[in-house]
């Protein structure tokens, strides 16, 4: 068998799990950590913006946030069909695992936002399509992770989970669009991952900065997360006593 | 204007929230190992030999 494929089916098995999430888990926290701090420091000595003032620094954790919240939806989803479609009791973990984590990044997006809001648009709300849009998909995230917690039986729980992740994916080209479809208060897109940017190339670098720091962040977040669950999951095993009683 | 006091608000809010995506993990998997600890120690407690007196 080929060794990737062997190393990725090896994976799927709990005890071996734990031991790549304990392994990589601070790894990424610390690639993050790195990256956000230099990230941050270089937010704070780009030149204020001519009309936003410095307000405009609030883009740096909002926009990686806002891009986050989306794409972390999707990897759950995609999890949750692998989980719903071959039974693997790994990508169920790691499909639930992801709901808080994206919760947290719609929860910065809504309230950073929103701080940005009040004085650029004199307002700390508005009912915009994509301030709605985004509003819906924290809830999403709150009932994935409430139906996840409601059911005793985890791994139905799980299914019902992961259905709703699965239907919610509707809503992400809607929140992509939105600012595209109707004529809203939220401006268009600043910035572009594959094409040209609308933000000034001496201010883009805190934002990819920022950006990869926050890939690197879900990454962490992810396998800590997917290892409590593993463990809850696992507990009266063997490996895990044997674990638990380890130095 | 700076609207430093709205910078400060978001950047506070983001780490805030960072850190509490950061601790819950770990407290979660501090608590599992030590109830696999404590189930040990329950189950090691019950299989010691019981010695009867008069």
């Amino acid at each position: 068998m080929n060794p990737v494929l062997l190393w990725f089916h090896q994976l799927g098995s709990p005890p071996i799990f734990d031991r790549f999430a304990a392994r990589w888990a601070p790894w990424c926290y610390a690639v993050a950590f790195v990256l956000m701090g230099i990230g941050l420091w270089q937010a704070f000595q780009v030149p204020a913006d001519y009309q936003q003032g410095d307000s405009f620094r609030i883009f740096y954790i909002h926009v990686p946030s806002a891009m986050m919240s989306m794409l972390v939806f999707g990897v759950m989803a995609v999890y949750a069909a692998i989980a719903l479609i071959w039974r693997i009791k790994l990508c169920e973990i790691l499909a639930m695992a992801c709901a808080p984590v994206g919760a947290a990044f719609t929860l910065i997006t809504l309230v950073t936002g929103s701080i940005w809001g009040k004085p650029m648009w004199g307002t700390w709300w508005d009912w915009d399509p994509r301030l709605t849009t985004e509003l819906i998909l924290l809830f999403l995230y709150l009932g994935v992770t409430g139906l996840y917690h409601a059911i005793d039986d985890r791994r139905a729980a799980a299914r019902a989970a992961g259905l709703l992740a699965i239907v919610g994916v509707a809503l992400l080209p809607v929140i992509k669009y939105s600012v595209v479809w109707w004529n809203s208060l939220h401006q268009g897109q600043t910035i572009s991952l594959f094409g040209d940017s609308k933000i000034d190339p001496s201010m883009q670098l805190p934002f990819w900065l920022m950006f990869v720091a926050v890939q690197f962040w879900f990454a962490g977040s992810l396998l800590s997360r997917a290892r409590a669950d593993n463990l809850r999951r696992e507990a009266g095993k063997d490996w895990v006593a044997k674990l638990a009683v380890r130095p | 204007m700076t609207y430093l006091n709205y910078v400060i608000g978001a950047y506070a809010v983001f780490a805030v929230v960072m850190f509490w995506d950061l601790l819950v993990p770990q407290l979660q998997i501090r608590r599992e190992l030590r109830a696999a600890r404590l189930r040990k120690a329950r189950e090691a407690k019950r299989a010691e030999p019981v010695e009867l007196s008069r």
